[in-house]
This record gives structure tokens, C-alpha cells and sequence, in this order.
């Protein structure tokens, strides 16, 4: 997860101002891929984000594998970084991540705090997924 | 195959007729040079090869691998390879240098077929060339051409040529107003483009730049058409001899 965090961070570093990096964000979420119809529901909304959001956590082999779909371009953009970063992990390494480290990635502070708020809803999905995956397992 | 054959193009610019009969063809991985007095129709060829509205061709045809362009707009032109590097490029004041390159690129790549590059990667490419042309980082989030110096507009040009990639370069007077270090670092983008395939056709007043990118083939234009076709020794007696030496081939 580190890894494709500085990989990310690189990209970030790329661009001279702020409003280049956020535009970098919607740039990701051509990227974006859709869920099926029935796979947007209640347990798969993400609450508490600034626009509707939904995740899908499935468990396999020991990895969570995560898959979402956004409505603003933004969260389109945004799931397509987390989601690089998040899924196909296994449930320990996505416990034991401190979102801390998100801050490496440059970009977390330029955005709004409702977007901050955002994340902090997609991370939340994350982990009860995780925490799920490994109680199952 | 040619890659650009050009057969007895006539063409006007309002109502006088610049273009007489012109007959040139580029061939694959060959450097073209086009010399001329001035007014012998130099800027006028390279505005008729990618369909520039000013123009009017009332006779003749330009195929580009074989396949007549002359109903092409000039950008269904650009996005099939056809790229000119031009001799004023224009400043474009609010349109970002970085975006407006990225859009033309991502444009060839769709029309290639190809993925679309992604700010980043298109980002790092650009620095690369950046670099390589001995050009500021700021070129990223300046507006195009906008408060350039003549060298910097040059450059410009040459980064546009290296992020495209085109197969038929024309370079317009690509040398004039360039300092030695610019003359160099333009010269190094140029002859990183030649790959055996790609054609260029070089038009210029001066020698200098024809001693950094060796042209295969020096043409020489008057009165719009193309009077005498040799190789880089014409140079010589050019410089010596002037225009006014060289007699018409039969």
C-alpha cells in the first residue's frame, strides 16, 4: 500500500499547483468503473460522503477486494486513487494501515472538509469490510 | 512509397497565384531543404501542405502516403501526421501551454487508437523533452506562446513535434531569431526525430542550421515552383552565388 502511495505521491509532485493536482483526481476518474444496479443498495452506500457513493467488499483468499462506483467526479476520481490502494490487500494489511500515510500522497489537505469528511466515510466502509473479511476467514 | 508527393500544385492566396506548378516529393526517412528568395512561395508551400485557409489550390494534388489530402481539413490533416512547426507561432493568452498540447496529443492518440495519456504520464513525458530543449519548468502552466521570447516560441515548436510525433515535419524558417544555443537545442529535437521513416522538409534563408540537421536534398524555389533539386553541396554555392545563379533544370 506504501508503494502505490509513492507512486501516486510522484505523480502528485508532477504538478506545479494545487488546482493541477485536484484536476489530476478527476483525470483518475476517467478510469472509474460502475457497479451493477443491484450491487448499489443499502449495505454497499457509502453514508456520511458528500455525494452518493457505493462499495462493494468482497472477500477472496485472504485479500479484500473492493470495487465502488461515484457520483461526482470527484469521488469518481478519488475511488479510483483508494481503491488502488486499498484493494486486493490482505485484511491485516488494510488493519494495520494508519490513513495517516494517505497524507504522503500531497493532496489530502487541499481538499474541502467536506471532502475530507468523504474519506473519512470511505475508509470507515473500508475497514468494516476488512474487519468482516478477517472475522470470516 | 513517397510520403508526400506534391504534383503540379497551383495555388493562390486571394485573388494572386503564388503556387505554379510545383512538383516535390519527401522521401521516407529523408531531410528535404527548401531554399528561396524572398516571396518565391517558401511559406505558401508549407500553409498549402496542411490546408491552411488562406490558401487555394486551383490546380494539382498532394497525396500524403498515397493518398490525396487536398479535401482534408487542416485537422483531420495534423491528426493523420502531418505536423509544421510555424515561422510565427501565435500567442495564445488564457490557454495553458501544458493543456493545449496534452489535448492535441490525447487527440492523435484517439485517433491512432491508442489510449489516451493521463495528466501524469503526460506530464513526465513533457518534462522530459523540457529539459532536453533547454527549456523553464514554468513552460507547464504558462499560457501558449504568451510573453514567449523568439527562442522560447521556437522551442515550443520543437517540444509540440517531439510530444506528437508526426511522420511529415515541416519546419517553417524553424531557425530565425534563434540564438547558437537554441539553434543547438532545436537541432538536437530535430535529429531526434529522424528514424529512417519520417520525412522533413526544412525551409530556410541560412546554412547554419542545414550544418546540424544534414538535409539529403536542397530544393530550390522561385516563383513558386521548384527550379532546381540537388544536394547539400548547393548550399555552398548558394551562400557564394545567390539565387540569382541558379538556372531552371529542364
Amino acid at each position: 500500500m506504501e508503494e502505490t502511495i509513492a507512486k501516486y505521491k510522484e505523480d502528485f509532485d508532477l504538478f506545479p499547483d494545487a488546482d493541477s493536482k485536484l484536476e489530476y483526481i478527476f483525470d483518475l476518474g476517467k478510469k472509474h468503473k460502475t457497479l451493477l444496479p443491484e450491487e448499489k443498495n443499502d449495505d454497499t452506500y457509502v453514508h456520511g460522503c458528500s455525494s452518493d457513493a457505493w462499495l462493494v467488499g468482497e472477500c477472496k483468499d485472504g485479500k479484500l477486494i473492493l470495487r465502488g462506483e461515484g457520483t461526482s467526479e470527484m469521488a469518481k476520481g478519488m475511488l479510483t486513487l483508494l481503491l488502488d490502494i486499498f484493494s486486493n490487500r490482505t485484511t491485516d494489511e488494510i488493519l494495520n494501515f494508519n490513513p495517516e500515510k494517505l497524507h504522503d500522497l500531497g493532496i489530502i489537505e487541499l481538499l474541502s472538509p467536506v471532502r475530507q469528511q468523504s474519506l473519512q466515510a470511505f475508509l470507515k466502509k473500508v475497514y468494516e469490510y476488512a474487519q468482516e473479511c478477517k472475522e470470516k476467514a | 512509397m513517397k510520403t508526400l508527393e506534391i504534383e503540379n500544385v497551383h495555388a493562390n492566396i486571394g485573388e494572386k497565384e503564388i503556387l505554379r506548378g510545383l512538383n516535390l516529393a519527401l522521401e521516407p526517412g529523408k531531410v528535404h531543404a527548401i531554399m528561396g528568395p524572398n516571396g518565391a512561395g517558401k511559406s505558401t508551400l508549407s500553409k498549402t501542405i496542411v490546408g491552411h485557409y488562406d490558401v487555394e489550390v486551383t490546380e494539382g494534388d498532394i497525396r500524403y502516403k498515397g493518398k490525396s489530402i487536398l479535401d482534408m481539413e487542416p485537422e483531420e490533416r495534423a491528426l493523420e501526421g502531418i505536423f509544421l512547426s510555424f515561422q510565427h507561432p501565435v500567442e495564445i493568452p488564457g490557454v495553458n501551454n501544458a493543456y493545449f498540447l496534452r489535448m492535441a496529443v490525447n487527440a492523435k492518440r484517439k485517433h491512432e487508437g491508442k489510449e489516451e495519456l493521463n495528466a501524469a504520464e503526460f506530464l513526465r513525458e513533457m518534462k522530459k523533452y523540457l529539459e532536453m530543449l533547454g527549456m523553464k519548468a514554468d513552460m507547464i502552466s504558462r499560457s501558449l506562446n504568451e510573453g514567449f521570447s523568439g527562442g522560447e516560441k521556437k522551442r515550443n515548436e520543437i517540444l509540440q513535434m517531439l510530444m506528437l510525433q508526426p511522420d511529415v515535419i515541416i519546419l517553417d524558417e524553424i531557425d530565425s531569431g534563434l540564438d547558437i544555443d537554441a539553434l543547438r537545442a532545436v537541432s538536437e529535437g530535430i535529429n531526434m526525430m529522424k528514424d529512417g521513416k519520417r520525412s522533413f522538409l526544412v525551409i530556410t534563408h541560412y546554412s547554419r542550421i542545414l550544418d546540424y540537421i544534414k538535409p539529403d536534398y536542397i530544393h530550390v524555389l522561385k516563383e513558386g515552383r521548384i527550379i532546381k533539386t540537388a544536394g547539400s553541396e548547393l548550399v555552398a554555392q548558394l551562400e557564394e552565388e545567390g539565387y540569382e545563379s541558379i538556372e531552371e533544370e529542364a
